[in-house]
């Protein structure tokens, strides 16, 4: 608003300021150059070429080459007229003094020879001058009267034309008619005041609304009560949540979660090997959690260290599922093909309705069809085993562990050979 | 309120940049302008310097007595000491071109026991034999142990370089006599051959050395006087102290102009910070003054965060300008010619701390106001006042505009104080991008402009020859086929009769002169009793065109009508100009100098040798007036070539610094409303160039603006910078491509590094929104 | 059978907190159909908003695929999900985002104008859009802050729709909202969902679930249970019982 105010109190000024600077632009010229001074410089070219053109003075040249700043009359020692630029001129010595014009000796030769009369022109001057005063006064006065119309206009589409409107507003609110808005315009100047006027109209329209749906109100109040506070408590948990996250430098605690995960694995797996010895296999924890499907490839990739399989894209899941134990089973099977096939590996994963099927198939012939069921049993060793040295155990756990996820070991016998079937949970609740 | 700081690192970083980088030029200018040239004075004071020099051809005895009986008369006169001395005009090749002037040549034992006007060996060879060259000469090809070529008048002789000295008086061409050592047997075997007259170094201390030009042009007119046929040169402690520092002067008003304007940006930006901060945190200030503390309290932070960064920049900037400074020292010593040792300068130091401290607070205090309108209440209710009128300037169902054009704007139109810190800053820049481009143009790729101002007239060809064969010589100038245009171009000294000596130049038709500019207002004289005079002089002597002045010659007086005022800053603003027979009315010429002007590919060496040999015993000397120029002005050139890459470098930093803020705190501001637009689907791109061209309406209309004007204002501006060395008026034109294009430049390059700067938007995403609400 | 406009496949959401890794969504199948009203419930923090984030391309998955047409967004870069936001998907938040510093037409614009450049034939959409949410024209070039929360709802319905998109999602809409203007929002979902408008909704509020003919319980990031409900009718008593039967199922 303050800004409207400056630019009016501008608008006034401007004029005034025109016109003072157009006095002082006449004061200026007044005092130098071009006026009232004569400009002796000319007039010392006009004595000097009037003495170098001394008797041929009628020659057009010297006319024409010569525009000169003041016109001049040349005389001879006698008095006697010589050359004029001009009629109208002082003619003699003492026209030329009741003129005050100026008069000057020709010398040749160190001799006076004549004289040059330079015409005094200040009368002209000073007539042409008072007439251009006239007109830029003229002028700025016209701006000025523009300018104050143009204000007074203003004055009246911004100020007054406002306030009879807002008059008749009053008048209707005052009759109790609350339903007609004000027309607000935003470009005037008491553009905040109808608004205040019009939120007051609205504000008694409402408060009369409220007043009849006061009873209905009460009901949502309490609905309304119980979602506002169901949001913060919300935004609490996130919050806090969000700042545990970003509260530390993750790669440290990672580093140091991992190397405390590894001892605690190393040592989990010596209490089991302890544990399964003295057969008391239930006692083997499985502790599921949600795991990126991504980590299969590199659980695969750790039991498949020699690199007997191609791991096949994973479908991107979340796995709900102990990566200890999931590993002891991978490591299981692959060492189980190592041992007894010795083939390449086929491994292939798909996305069954409830959990992930990774699926591990050797080219090693499988084991006889009766002796399928009884695999996953404690201590039993297939028919085929040879001198391999083992314990019976290693399906069985696996087959132990999977079920503790809530999934499943699946073997049977496939087109080359023995084909496990490793049923991942997907995370559920 | 400490948050502020801690939360806008980055901005109060840039902060601390521009108040450092304007330290570092507030103290250089104070360094430069304080005690830079005071480093004169102290070693005029060492070598116990004389304040007016006068060399004068003569056998010794007559002239003697009779300076003697001048001085001694003189109150004035504290100390003087004559002795001998050989002094001629000649040359040597330097810094591509060739210093021309006048030699006085002293034996190098009487030099240093001089008592006044010593000279100081400042490296010395183990050569026996050799001459002693000002320090300021020394360069790559003139080095001890190496040959020189002297020409002294016209004969040639070669000298082992045996060391440089400093000399204060003379050290240099700028000092209009220029003293040349030679070892003691070289002394002798010169005056043998006489190529150079005999003569007699005069030096003079004065009881005020303010007083030293009117004395010299007192003196010199008393010994014309005596001995109206003898050459004589002089100089004053005035002219010498002022033609040695002329670089200094111009680096120190170019480096307090950028000073200034750097200052006057960062307070801006601090202004801007703080209307920002008050903005953001209406609510947390309200909060503060409900609680009790008081307005004065609130400001009072504010002013200790911002004086503290500024004076902890302040303190850095002071040292880089201590790191700058060598440099500088370096590139001015080539044009003053003296030792200057640097040291810690306590007074500017504190005078830039005092100036930026008090600006800042100055500025904090300025735009902290606000704070104290803050009502408590209203702030927390409601952050800012509920019922304001915005207008919709660029509604998008109406406007022409694209969406990201309609958007930009509309950033643009949101924040004044962006608006005017970027049109600040730009209105300065494009004063810096014209002054570059003005220096490139009239200096750098065409240094003529700067060389008819700073000059004043240039010909090819300078042919001094005697007045008696002056017929005989134009008349074979008239049929040689080299010879394109000819004229006088002669300056003797004149005195004007309520003032100074005069250095006048005498020519029979100024039509015919190829510098018509030289008269910078009203003509050239053109009768017999006309004189244009000095605009600077005229200036001193408040002398108007038409007025009537006294020129004296010795004896003779005469009044001339003054039609003119000039600029020629060949003898610091003490010129006027002549016609032949204006002169001739007080005195007679001797000799004469033509100037000549040659036909393209002639051969200048070859045409001198042929004057002389045409006209052989009658012709004193043959110039070769370009390359003269070319080697003092390619110290200039250097000079402004330095200045034009570190302002235009200086520049890029500092939009880079704006803009920097201004993003930061747009970014800051805006990120909620970016969060929105991105999850609309607004790709970063198209957000990095709204807020990139959000920018631009200011600084497009800002750099207009401010190129056009400061290309109106830029030649007076620069006349005030070189007023002091006589220049009144500057008629350099502005190359409109260079600076057109610079201005595009100028807001392309801002336009890139802000849509770099913006590139932060990336890490806005959509899910920014939804903190602080469930998953 | 319905037309299926955006399907997931083993979607995960996970987040980081305090280098502990937090799945907020769990491998969730879920196909979107087009005409639905879908309404996903659950309590705070079960992952609603997440989910309808991901939906929606606000954000992209930590897992799991969703596609769209026969596009897979889940692999898009972000600037390929903003222009898959601006042309197939519309936004009706719960803190309604409206940008402050313009006047409703010009937020409605600055959306529409992303996809259509066709300046008056938007305009036009954007009031008869206007006129279909109750808000007359003297009020379509006022600023967010000058009207009701209802109002600035409603606004933000239309700048959802502006450009026509297949789905519109709307996130607790009414959570800022007092309950009557809170129910006119919900009659003009209601409203454009009848015209053939698929929207999907967040809400921890029965009244707004009503509004849905398919409801998905989503908790601790799983989707629990779904409901089919037919198309609203206001006052239909078998299909609110059906719901609260549903609910109270599902441990409401």
């Amino acid at each position: 608003m303050r800004k409207k105010y400056l630019l009016i109190i501008l608008w006034i000024l401007i004029p005034f300021f025109a016109e003072a600077a157009l006095l002082a632009a006449f004061m200026r010229t007044g005092r130098t150059g071009g006026g009232f001074l004569q400009d002796t410089v000319a007039v010392n070219e006009i004595a000097r070429t009037v003495e170098a053109h001394w008797g041929d003075l009628e020659e057009p040249i010297f006319q024409e080459n010569c525009p000169f700043a003041y016109d001049f009359t040349v005389l001879d020692r006698e008095g006697n007229l010589l050359w004029k630029s001009a009629e109208g001129l002082s003619e003699s010595i003492n026209a030329a003094i009741s003129h005050r014009d100026t008069i000057l000796d020709v010398a040749r030769d160190g001799a006076t020879v004549g004289k040059v009369i330079i015409h005094n022109g200040s009368e002209e001057d000073y007539e042409a001058r008072k007439r251009n005063l006239a007109m830029a006064l003229l002028l700025v006065f016209l701006l000025q009267a523009a300018v104050l119309l143009g204000y007074t206009a203003w004055i009246y589409y911004r100020l007054i034309r406002p306030f009879r409107r807002l008059k008749g507003f009053a008048e209707r609110v005052a009759g109790g008619n609350l339903d007609v808005p004000l027309q607000m315009d935003r470009h005037n100047l008491f553009g905040a005041f109808t608004e205040s006027f019009d939120i007051m109209r609205s504000e008694l329209r409402k408060a009369r609304l409220a007043e009849a749906q006061a009873n209905a109100a009460k009901k949502e109040l309490v609905a309304k009560l119980s979602h506002d506070i169901k949001t913060p408590v919300a935004s609490i948990k996130a919050a806090s949540e969000l700042g545990l996250a970003l509260s530390d430098s993750d790669r440290m605690r990672d580093n140091y979660t991992q190397i405390i995960r590894k001892a605690d694995q190393i040592n989990t797996l010596i209490t089991d090997l302890f544990t399964a010895t003295l057969e008391e296999l239930q006692q083997l924890t499985v502790a599921p959690t949600d795991i990126s499907s991504g980590e299969l490839a590199l659980l695969l990739e750790n039991a498949d260290y020699l690199h007997r399989s191609q791991i096949p894209p994973i479908p991107s899941c979340l796995l709900h599922a102990d990566r200890l134990r999931l590993q002891q089973v991978l490591d299981n099977l692959f060492a189980n093909s190592y041992k007894y096939a010795g083939t390449e590996i086929v491994v292939a994963i798909t996305r069954e309705k409830c959990c992930l099927a990774v699926l591990i198939e050797d080219f090693g012939g499988g084991v006889p069809d009766q002796e399928l069921p009884l695999l996953k049993e404690k201590f039993r060793r297939g028919s085929n085993v040879g001198d391999r040295e083992g314990a019976g155990l290693g399906l069985f756990i696996s087959d132990y562990f999977m079920r503790e996820m809530g999934g499943d070991l699946i073997v049977e016998n496939g087109a080359g050979g023995l084909r496990v079937r490793v049923m991942i949970p997907l995370s559920r609740a | 309120m400490g948050s502020n700081l801690r939360r806008s690192r980055g901005q109060t970083f840039s902060v601390a940049v521009l108040i450092l980088l304007a330290a570092a030029m507030l103290n250089m200018w104070l360094m430069l302008a304080m005690d830079y040239r005071q480093n004169f004075d102290r070693c005029h004071d060492r070598l116990h310097g004389e304040h007016v020099t006068l060399a004068m051809d003569s056998e010794p005895g007559e002239v003697r007595s009779f300076l003697t009986d001048v001085l001694e008369e003189e109150p004035e006169v504290t100390e003087y000491y004559m002795d001998d001395a050989l002094c001629m005009v000649g040359n040597f090749a330097y810094n591509g071109g060739e210093v021309n002037t006048e030699f006085v040549i002293l034996e190098k034992d009487a030099a240093l026991e001089r008592p006044i006007g010593r000279v100081e060996i400042v490296e010395e060879g183990d050569g026996e034999t050799g001459v002693y060259l000002p320090m300021l000469y020394k360069t790559g090809d003139i080095a001890v142990g190496r040959l020189i070529e002297l020409k002294i008048g016209s004969n040639t002789v070669n000298y082992p370089v045996s060391g440089f000295f400093n000399s204060v008086m003379a050290g240099s061409h700028n000092c209009g006599m220029c003293e040349l050592l030679l070892t003691r047997d070289l002394y002798e075997e010169l005056e043998e051959r006489g190529y150079a007259p005999k003569a007699t170094l005069l030096s003079v201390r004065l009881a005020h050395g303010g007083s030293s030009a009117e004395y010299e042009a007192d003196l010199k007119s008393k010994v014309s006087e005596g001995f109206p046929y003898s050459r004589v040169i002089s100089n004053s402690y005035a002219m010498v102290s002022t033609s040695r520092y002329i670089s200094q002067m111009i680096c120190s008003g170019i480096v307090s102009a950028m000073a200034f304007f750097v200052l006057l940006i960062a307070l801006v930006v601090i202004a801007s910070n703080i209307g920002n901060h008050i903005q953001e945190n209406m609510r947390n200030l309200g909060a503060l003054k409900a609680v009790g503390y008081t307005s004065r309290q609130l400001v009072l932070s504010l002013l200790v965060q911002f004086l503290g960064i500024s004076l902890a920049a302040a303190v850095l900037g002071t040292g880089l300008s201590y790191l700058l400074f060598p440099s500088i020292n370096a590139m001015m010593i080539s044009q003053t010619g003296i030792p200057y040792e640097m040291g810690f300068l306590p007074l500017p130091c504190v005078l830039s701390f005092g100036i930026l401290g008090t600006a800042v607070a100055l500025a904090v205090w300025l735009s902290s106001r606000r704070i104290r309108k803050i009502d408590p209440i209203l702030a927390l209710r409601q952050g800012i006042e509920t019922h304001n009128f915005r207008q919709n300037h660029v509604p998008l169902d109406k406007t022409g505009l694209s969406l990201n054009l309609a958007l930009a704007l509309k950033n643009t139109l949101s924040g004044v104080r962006q608006n005017v810190t970027v049109c600040v800053t730009m209105l300065v820049l494009s004063l810096v991008v014209v002054f570059s481009g003005l220096m490139v143009e009239n200096m750098i790729a065409d240094i003529r402009p700067f060389l008819y101002m700073v000059v004043g007239e240039t010909a090819d060809s300078c042919v001094n020859v005697n007045v008696g064969i002056e017929e005989a010589f134009l008349g074979e100038m008239e049929s040689e086929p080299d010879v394109e245009k000819i004229y006088l171009y002669n300056t003797v000294n004149v005195r004007h009769a309520e003032g100074m000596d005069l250095m006048a130049m005498l020519c029979d038709d100024f039509s015919q002169v190829n510098n018509q500019d030289v008269c910078i207002q009203g003509r050239f004289p053109r009768y017999d009793n006309e004189v244009a005079i000095a605009a600077k002089y005229a200036g001193e002597k408040e002398l108007e065109i038409g007025e009537e002045i006294r020129l004296t010659v010795g004896e003779r007086e005469e009044r001339y009508i003054i039609t003119g005022f000039t600029q020629i800053s060949n003898n610091l603003g003490r010129d006027c100009l002549l016609t032949r027979e204006g002169y001739e009315k007080l005195g007679e010429l001797q000799n004469l100098s033509y100037y000549l002007v040659l036909r393209e590919g002639a051969d200048l060496e070859d045409f001198h040798e042929r004057v002389r040999q045409n006209f052989a015993g009658n012709v004193n000397t043959t110039l070769d007036i370009q390359s003269i120029i070319g080697g003092t002005a390619s110290v200039y050139v250097s000079l402004m070539k330095i200045i034009v890459c570190a302002v235009l470098f200086l520049s890029v930093i500092i939009i880079a610094f704006v803009l920097f803020l201004l993003v930061r705190t747009m970014l800051g501001r805006k990120k909620h409303d970016y969060g929105i637009l991105k999850a609309l689907g607004f790709t970063t791109g198209q957000l990095i160039v709204q807020t990139a061209l959000s920018f631009m309406p200011a600084m497009i209309l800002s750099t207009a603006a401010g190129l056009v004007v400061c290309s109106l204002v830029i030649n007076p501006l620069v006349a005030l910078f070189l007023n002091g060395i006589g220049i009144v008026k500057c008629t350099f034109t502005v190359p409109v491509g260079f600076v057109a294009a610079a201005g595009a430049g100028l807001v392309l390059l801002a336009f890139g590094i802000a849509c770099l700067l913006s590139l932060r938007i990336r890490k806005i995403t959509p899910c920014d929104l939804l903190k602080g609400e469930s998953f | 059978m319905k037309k299926i406009l955006l399907k997931t496949e083993s979607l995960s959401k996970s987040f980081s907190s305090g280098g502990v890794l937090q799945h907020v969504l769990k491998n969730i199948d879920l196909e979107l159909y087009e005409g639905d009203f879908t309404v996903i419930m659950g309590a705070s923090g079960a992952g609603k908003s997440t989910l309808l984030y991901a939906l929606s391309g606000m954000d992209t998955p930590t897992l799991g695929r969703i596609t769209f047409g026969g596009e897979v967004i889940s692999d898009y870069n972000p600037d390929e999900l903003a222009v898959f936001r601006r042309r197939h998907c519309g936004f009706v938040f719960q803190q309604i985002y409206l940008i402050d510093g313009m006047s409703l037409m010009d937020n409605v614009l600055a959306a529409g104008l992303l996809v259509n450049k066709d300046r008056k034939a938007l305009a036009e959409r954007a009031g008869e859009l206007f006129r279909a949410v109750n808000i007359p024209e003297e009020t379509w070039h006022k600023f967010p802050t000058q009207i009701s929360g209802g109002e600035a709802q409603r606004a933000g319905i239309v700048r959802g729709l502006i450009n026509s998109p297949e789905i519109l999602y709307a996130d607790e809409p009414t959570g800022a909202l007092n309950s009557r203007t809170g129910l006119q929002v919900l009659d003009t979902l209601t409203e454009f969902n009848r015209r053939g408008q698929s929207v999907v909704m967040v809400t921890h509020d029965m009244r707004s679930a009503r509004r849905g003919n398919r409801i998905l319980y989503l908790k601790d990031g799983v989707i629990l249970g779904e409901c089919s409900l037919g198309a609203y009718e206001h006052g239909d008593v078998k299909r609110h019982e059906k719901l609260s039967a549903f609910l109270t199922e599902m441990g409401w």
